[in-house]
């Protein structure tokens, strides 16, 4: 290993300097990329040796993308500029996770003004209408269901925001699940970003509506004054990891959803590559295989909008309420 | 040495698996009892326990996000 690692030392810089270009230039140069992959396969040869070098470990994983023979199950999840826009220090690219929010967005309120304003609104609703009904409907029990007021009846004053909430997750999770498409919601910087906001939001509505009495709401009624410091750091504690968890929740399930059936389907195509012996077996095996997975992440994609509004409904109430 | 541990570590965070696979069957177990002995509520149980289903299979789900940031991140 000294000895590859002396022989190339002449190299070694202008590699380095080459991944660092690449990695932190949002669009590399077609000679430079030309110049990586034909300085990779040059180096490749004594792989062997060179597979401890933390270097050529960085190179490797600069190459993946560029190369296009990279096979971690994460790369799915890359977000690659569209249009690369730096403004200073600052990252402003148009982004695939943008161009994805804008689709997911765009087909919500097409969806949504095509079924209500021209030609929709019908007293009898075809499949369209039906279709925006039934979500609506869906919400608006879950809303009533869990935000009740002292008489049980109240002018359910958050139901369009937690209706618009439960429509962006709930289509970004179903458009992650287009083959080739990109999931908005596997990054934990827009989940987080949701709920910190949603949550930022439900603690100003709890002030308004109880104005200090809210923060009652870290201390149960009838506690013993000795243990109160106790009660109210083990309230206070949850209260403010629920922002945390429920953000982590709808990453991590969409994250493990989609590498997982990455994996699995990897798994298939290598069963269909061995024609040999498992040809019959083979064939209809890795598309069933296919099939089963993604009936189960349609699942997940929907039952995690619904858990999370249902939370969303539930601080909410705590909040109005003060339980 | 450095590979070594991580699927060491990663394998391990796997364990946790046992903790969500208990509370799956719980929350399954307890929709099968409350069904029998009140059937008729077995619609609005069912979403009850999608929902405990959901909480539960998401604590699962951290375990393997801490696997992947073991993997593949350090």
């Amino acid at each position: 290993m000294q000895t590859t690692h002396l022989q190339l030392s002449p190299i070694w810089p202008s590699v380095r300097h080459l991944a660092e270009n690449v990695w932190y230039l949002t669009r590399p140069s077609e000679s430079q990329i030309g110049l990586m992959i034909h300085l990779k396969n040059q180096l490749s040869v004594d792989s062997e040796q060179l597979q401890y070098n933390s270097i050529w470990q960085d190179f490797l994983e600069v190459m993946g993308p560029i190369d296009g023979n990279n096979n971690s199950p994460l790369e799915q999840f890359s977000i690659l500029p569209l249009i690369p826009m730096n403004i200073g220090d600052l990252y402003f690219s148009f982004t695939n996770s943008s161009l994805f929010m804008l689709l997911t967005l765009s087909l919500v309120l097409l969806l949504v003004h095509f079924v209500t304003k021209n030609g929709g609104g019908n007293l009898v609703p075809n499949a369209w209408q039906s279709l925006v009904e039934l979500i609506y409907d869906f919400v608006l029990n879950l809303v009533n269901e869990q935000i009740g007021g002292l008489s049980g009846n109240v002018k359910q004053k958050f139901f369009p925001c937690i209706l618009v909430t439960f429509l962006f997750l709930l289509f970004c999770n179903l458009q992650g699940m287009i083959p080739y498409s990109f999931t908005v919601t596997s990054h934990f910087l827009i989940t987080l970003g949701l709920s910190f906001s949603i949550f930022i939001g439900i603690t100003i509505v709890g002030f308004q509506r109880n104005g200090l009495h809210f923060l009652s709401f870290s201390l149960p009624a009838g506690v013993p004054l000795p243990l109160a410091p106790f009660l109210v750091l083990l309230e206070l504690i949850p209260h403010c990891f629920r922002a945390l968890s429920s953000g982590i929740r709808l990453f991590a399930n969409m994250m493990a959803g989609h590498s997982s059936v990455k994996i699995l389907s990897g798994s298939a195509w290598t069963m269909l590559c061995m024609n040999n012996l498992f040809y019959f077996i083979g064939d209809p095996g890795p598309l069933f295989i296919v099939l089963a997975l993604t009936g189960p992440e349609l699942g997940v994609a929907i039952s995690q909008a619904h858990v999370s509004t249902i939370l969303i409904c539930i601080y909410l109430n705590d909040a109005i309420n003060l339980h | 040495m450095l590979e070594g541990a991580k699927l060491i570590g990663a394998g391990a965070a796997t364990i946790a698996l046992a903790g969500a696979a208990v509370g799956i069957g719980n929350v399954f177990s307890s929709l099968i009892h409350s069904v029998a002995r009140n059937p008729s509520l077995a619609k609005q149980l069912f979403g009850y326990a999608i929902l405990g289903f959901a909480l539960t299979e998401a604590i699962a789900l951290f375990a393997l996000m801490m696997a992947f940031l073991i993997l593949f991140v350090f």
